[in-house]
């Protein structure tokens, strides 16, 4: 009796210890991460909530809670409609046309040539990404700088017979962000899509050859399959990323001319640190925070992420 | 041993005699409190002086309270604020003080100072000034409406300049007007002879006959010279009777058309406000532009040092010259914009009486004075006029003549973030993305949704 009892003392004991273990290391491993994610991506938005509330102004200062800015946000702010429609045509823009189209065909052509060019075309795409973004504006400024000097018109007036250089920053403000942000925006997607593509067995390529496939059509049934969830990865990450990065704008046109490459980040920045508007701008964020929940649920229920995280889509050997 | 005791003696009468000399002379140091008063300032190349004279300021306060016999000896601290604009400034300034980490003496832009008056940033002054006449008394009395709020004077001025359409004659000849037509403009913009369509008029004349590309430039950013068409086509922007701020939707569609009218004549360029500030000034200094709406310190900053106009005035005038903001139809009155910088104290700096003699002794004339000549700027007192460096600096008393008419900004708290939408309609209109009329709704839409108690007529 008694050495069972102690047994049985010794294997609650046993129990009790591994599960205060358990809960060490739980602190310990993960702790650190919970906090920083606390301190920088919850804490943050209860302040945003809270100064939403606010009449916080130019001069830091709060003299009521109020409910007014979520007024403004859906009632008298007229520029709120143009601004999303903006965003939208900017964000779907750049990544049916850049971050996953180019990227694809990027990682596509440079996969299927010698390893070395591909590389090297791989590592030319990458430099936009590895430049500072101040830097690869001004070169985009003086490409498109709307005087003789600017690379664009120098192109076009001595190669094609341009008779006055254009003005791209004021004709074609929208397309300009939309290409400036998708040469950066591509190589991530490169990146991915090359390493899934290495990824595939190639015995299947060889059988595809040996039943007389053609180039189109290894892409087509071999290489697209495989890249499903490498391409439902990049659009969600891609299309979340682009809703509130604006920096690259900001340089560029300023937002402008008048409000026309205002996307909807930019708004909430010239709103909140330009007018001095930091209530209405809280809440202005606010709404793009539920935006990017939406759009992350949407995309996450239209690719079937939950299916593709489940086992690997790819054979590896 | 009376050897070794007078040897010690005298040491120690030697050390007691030193010592004792040392603490009398270092007792007034010891009673001597040093008051340190920080300053802000933006940091402007257009007027290093400005904080710079406040600074030197401090040398003579501090012989006067020697003088005085008081204790109490001032310290400037200048902290130096990065900001672009003097808009920009005020904005970071506002946040500043919000957070408790207010300079004692402040540079701004006079429109800006009931901004801080309505939060209680800043100190009435009123007292001060008529406390101490020997360093306020003498200021323009038009100087000082710019530094009033609703109930007293906030501020004090620091300087003074005109805002003006400066122009290039050797084009106006080239494209076919006559030496008698292109001297005498000055004249007719300032009897309201000349209109403000016929200065585009001549400056599609200009793109029309010449290699120049442009007619007229402007600022590429949100500032006063463009509130220069506003004032010409009559908008005030505040209301005499209750000091709110005054949207007049015709007065302002009217001045919007002017802008409009440039674009499509091509005297405008349509990326006006996509230029970069240097840009601008490189087309008009090097003859690639026949008007240039700034102000007289420019000349100075830019004009003279980088591009090599003419310092000599006969010669000066010779090729270049400037016109008051014309009238809008003919026998209409012309507009000059001044727009002043002032100094201002803050509400809870702990020594107001060290800091406002302090200011008193910075807008002494013959400091001022520096500050006027080196930077082209006018001066606040009537007795720099005899100054013979001030008489000197001829675009200063050239200009002068433009105070008959000149016009303030505003001082109405919420000017700044008004004169930004404005900007942003003269951006919508000259990049083809509004007309006259819709600009006019846009300021209106716009400021009546982001700004309080605006009267719209």
């Amino acid at each position: 009796m008694t050495t069972i009892a102690d047994e049985l003392t010794i294997e609650r004991r046993g129990h009790a210890g591994s599960a205060a273990r358990r809960r060490t290391n739980f602190v310990i491993f993960l702790g650190p991460a919970i906090v920083l994610t606390i301190l920088f991506f919850v804490v943050p938005v209860i302040i945003d909530i809270a100064v939403s509330f606010t009449d916080l102004s130019r001069s830091l200062r709060i003299s009521e809670f109020t409910t007014e800015q979520y007024e403004k946000v859906l009632r008298t702010d007229r520029r709120l409609s143009q601004v999303i429609g903006l965003t939208f045509i900017y964000v779907f823009g750049t990544l049916a046309i850049f971050n996953v189209t180019f990227g694809l065909i990027l990682a596509i052509t440079t996969t299927a040539i010698r390893n070395v060019s591909g590389s090297f075309f791989r590592g030319v795409w990458l430099l936009p990404r590895m430049s500072p973004s101040v830097l690869y504006i001004l070169l985009w400024l003086w490409a498109v700088s709307p005087t003789e000097a600017g690379l664009v018109n120098q192109v076009l007036m001595q190669a094609f017979g341009l008779d006055a250089p254009l003005d791209l920053l004021t004709s074609a403000p929208v397309a300009l962000i939309i290409i400036s942000n998708g040469f950066i925006g591509a190589s991530m997607g490169m990146i991915i899509f090359t390493a899934a593509i290495r990824g595939i067995p190639e015995h299947l390529f060889h059988a595809a050859a040996v039943d007389g496939a053609g180039t189109f059509a290894k892409i087509r049934f071999i290489t697209l399959p495989a890249l499903r969830w490498p391409i439902s990865f990049v659009t969600i990450y891609q299309t979340l990323s682009l809703l509130v990065s604006f920096e690259y704008i900001l340089l560029l046109t300023k937002g402008g001319p008048f409000y026309d490459t205002t996307v909807y980040a930019l708004y909430v920045y010239r709103r909140a640190f330009e007018s001095g508007q930091y209530g209405y701008g809280a809440a202005l964020a606010l709404f793009l925070i539920v935006i990017g929940v939406v759009v992350a649920l949407i995309g996450w229920r239209f690719f079937d992420m939950e299916r593709l995280l489940q086992r690997p889509r790819i054979e590896v050997h | 041993m009376i050897h070794w005791k007078i040897g010690t003696a005298a040491l120690l009468c030697a050390a007691l005699a030193g010592g004792s000399a040392a603490f009398l002379s270092a007792t007034p140091l010891l009673a001597q409190e040093t008051v340190k008063l920080e300053l802000w300032s933006r940091q402007d190349p257009s007027g290093p002086l400005r904080p710079g004279n406040v600074v030197k300021a401090a040398e003579r306060l501090n012989k006067e309270l020697a003088a005085e016999g008081s204790p109490k000896r001032v310290e400037v601290a200048v902290r130096e604020s990065p900001a672009k604009g003097f808009d920009d400034d005020a904005l970071q300034l506002l946040k500043v003080f919000g957070i408790g980490e207010g300079p004692d003496i402040f540079i701004a832009a006079h429109e800006w100072i009931c901004a801080f008056q309505e939060d209680g940033f800043v100190l009435k002054l009123d007292d001060y000034i008529s406390k101490y006449p020997q360093h306020f008394g003498t200021i323009f009395p038009s100087l000082w409406s710019s530094a009033k709020c609703p109930d007293g004077t906030y501020a004090i001025p620091q300087d003074a300049e005109a805002r003006m359409f400066f122009y290039n004659k050797k084009l106006l000849r080239e494209a076919g007007y006559d030496s008698a037509f292109v001297d005498a403009m000055p004249e007719r913009a300032l009897s309201g002879d000349l209109t403000m369509d016929e200065v585009l008029e001549i400056a599609k004349q200009v793109v029309d006959k010449t290699k120049a590309q442009y007619g007229v430039l402007h600022r590429p950013n949100k500032g006063p010279d463009y509130i220069m068409v506003f004032q010409a086509y009559g908008s005030g922007f505040v209301d005499p009777e209750t000091g709110k701020l005054l949207l007049e939707r015709d007065k302002l569609a009217a001045a919007f058309g002017w802008f409009e009218r440039g674009v499509k004549e091509g005297v405008i360029p349509a990326n006006n406000t996509a230029m970069e500030f240097d840009a601008l000034r490189k087309e008009f200094y090097t003859g690639n532009a026949a008007f240039w709406m700034y102000g007289i310190w420019d000349l100075g900053s830019v004009g003279f040092p980088t591009y090599g106009l003419p310092q000599d005035e006969k010669a000066f005038f010779a090729d270049w010259g400037w016109i008051a903001g014309p009238a809008p139809q003919k026998g209409g009155s012309p507009v000059s914009l001044t727009h002043p910088i002032v100094y201002a104290i803050a509400a809870d700096t702990k020594e107001p009486e060290l800091a406002a003699r302090l200011l008193g002794h910075a807008s002494a004339a013959d400091l001022n004075t520096d500050h006027a000549v080196t930077t082209t700027h006018l001066g606040i007192k009537p007795e720099q006029l005899e100054d013979p460096r001030y008489a000197k600096a001829w675009p200063l008393a050239r200009a002068t003549d433009l105070l008959k008419i000149t016009k303030f900004l505003p001082n109405n708290s919420q000017f700044g973030e008004l004169n930004g939408i404005i900007y942003a309609g003269i951006q919508g209109i000259e990049s083809g993305r509004l007309s006259a009329e819709k600009a006019a709704d846009f300021v209106i839409e716009e400021a009546s949704s982001t700004l309080e108690d605006v009267i719209v007529k």
